[in-house]
């Protein structure tokens, strides 16, 4: 029996395998183009851009359809379409809790968590339109470049670093506690910086996030007369606080609902106050 | 360090006071309107009228008073704008200068105009 | 990361359907605020006529005051400035730490607009009277 001749009872292993392929490629395409997603599914329009892929060095916009679950949120969408129809849908997200402030997206014109978010909170849950945070460069799909963020954040210097070393434990008292409380819920997420008019004009303006992290240590008893008044400096400098023009954008879209605005108005009049003091 | 508080910072300075001109102009603005328009009628306004108002010192003075805010309110708020549009260096050096010279000008023909309304009836 | 995209402030204006209400209370502020400017310069030189003399400050005022555009654009100025003061009240309470949360903030917006509407409206009667 010669390898050449092919039996006509065998099957060629080669066409076998070609045959099998292109029944997974048919099942895939099944799935992708008539998955399971039910009459009421969610239609998806998310965001692509990929500098390295040619199809989508221009922006567009894809569209996916996800099974509407209850209590569905955007993230579970986008991992649903990435894991059902497309692996390369890149975003990031972590925790799923709205802790670790990585999945900010803009989803139907406003900045918010992914994970926070529930498909059926949002005044049009028919379709969710997810786009990139406004105003950062994007890098890839979702994926904005934060750097520029971060720079803000570390240029209020957000740490305690007394001028004299402490005695030894620094207990801080419930009022004061209270008083910054608020302030220290930020995620790093971005949301406000995004959604502000000012910082999307003025790069080197400090933006809310930084001021109320500025905000939570100015007013922390614990920190020592001269780093505050240091820091000070730092926030009232011209593209600090000033820039504010109370638009309460920042306030509106953070998603732990922390009163910058607020913040940032209590440090102009601190500003003003100590300056005035010494006039 | 005294030396910091040596005088207000530029943004500290000019917010604050655009808040005091804002508040003297709510009053004032509001006195303007009530005054010209309901106590007494736009169209029947004259010259005679006008110069006898201005001949009341505290009037001729509130007027004043009046003009210096607005042109301050008005020059720095559209300074502010611009800056909060994102200009810098060589634009932002030439909207100050402009605005300040604008700002002059309106100012000074506005106290020539009391003058000439304040001296007509003395 | 060698390349990335900027989208430019597609997302500003574009959207303006969008705007949260302390935006637009921000963009009408900024427009009446120019607006008013605008007019304290056409003001200080229409009453630049004074400069020259009794007659020709009643007649320039008097001409103008008979022209029905003046009168309309009059009622104009009327809400703009009603308007830039109680906006401008709501935003000197905002910078003393006083209606700062988004409610309140909301609601003194609307506020300002409806007095604006309500006192223009009002007055349209004696702005155009002997028209």
């Amino acid at each position: 029996m010669s390898t050449q001749t092919p039996d006509t009872d065998e099957t060629d292993p080669q066409a076998e395998r070609m045959a099998r392929k292109e029944e997974r490629a048919a099942e895939r395409e099944e799935a992708s183009s008539t998955p399971d997603v039910g009459e009421d599914a969610i239609t998806l329009k998310v965001f692509r851009y990929d500098p390295e892929v040619a199809e989508k060095q221009e922006p567009r916009f894809d569209t996916f359809h996800v099974p509407r679950e209850p209590g569905i949120t955007v993230l579970d969408a986008l991992i649903y379409a990435r894991d059902t129809y497309d692996s390369s849908l890149t975003f990031r997200h972590s925790c799923r809790q709205a802790v670790c402030g990585s999945d900010a997206l803009f989803i139907n014109g406003s900045q918010r968590l992914g994970c926070q978010t529930q498909v059926a909170d949002l005044s049009n849950s028919d379709t969710v339109r997810v786009e990139p945070l406004p105003h950062r460069e994007v890098v890839k799909d979702l994926v904005v470049d934060m750097d520029h963020f971060y720079d803000q954040m570390d240029a209020v210097e957000p740490y305690f670093s007394p001028t004299e070393e402490p005695d030894g434990e620094q207990l801080q008292s419930r009022e004061n506690r209270e008083k910054i409380k608020m302030s220290t819920r930020c995620i790093w997420c971005g949301a406000c910086m995004s959604s502000c008019n000012v910082a999307a004009g003025d790069n080197q303006y400090l933006g809310p996030a930084a001021i109320n992290k500025a905000y939570r240590f100015y007013f922390d008893e614990r920190e020592d007369d001269e780093r505050q008044e240091e820091r000070l400096k730092i926030i009232e400098q011209e593209h600090g606080v000033w820039r504010c023009q109370t638009q309460f954008s920042c306030t509106t879209v953070c998603p732990k609902d922390i009163p910058l605005t607020e913040h940032i108005q209590e440090l102009k009049r601190e500003a003003v106050k100590s300056n005035l003091k010494f006039w | 360090m005294a030396e910091r508080y040596s005088s207000f910072s530029g943004g500290s300075t000019r917010w604050f006071l655009q808040r005091i001109s804002a508040a003297f102009l709510v009053v004032t603005l509001a006195f303007h309107f009530l005054l010209l328009h309901f106590y007494h009628h736009a169209p029947e306004i004259t010259f005679g009228g006008s110069a006898a108002r201005y001949s009341v010192p505290a009037y001729f003075i509130t007027m004043v008073l009046f003009l210096a805010a607005a042109t301050f309110h008005g020059t720095n708020g559209v300074y502010n704008a611009l800056v909060n549009q994102g200009i810098t260096g060589t634009p932002k050096r030439v909207a100050k200068w402009v605005l300040v010279v604008a700002g002059v000008l309106v100012f000074v023909q506005g106290i020539r105009v009391a003058l000439a309304l304040m001296g007509a009836s003395a | 990361m060698s390349q990335s995209h900027n989208r430019g402030l597609v997302e500003d204006f574009g959207r303006w359907r969008e705007f949260s209400a302390g935006m637009w209370a921000w963009v009408f502020h900024k427009f009446t605020g120019w607006v008013l400017i605008g007019y304290l310069f056409t003001h200080i030189a229409v009453l630049s006529s004074a400069l020259s003399g009794d007659a020709a400050y009643t007649n320039t005022l008097q001409g103008l005051e008979q022209l029905a555009v003046v009168r309309v654009l009059e009622v104009g100025l009327l809400a703009v400035a009603v308007f830039h003061i109680f906006n401008g009240i709501r935003l000197l309470f905002i910078d003393l730490g006083v209606g700062l949360d988004l409610d309140t903030q909301e609601k003194s917006f609307y506020a300002s607009l409806i007095l604006t509407g309500i006192i223009v409206v009002a007055s349209v009667p004696v702005f155009l009277e002997g028209l």
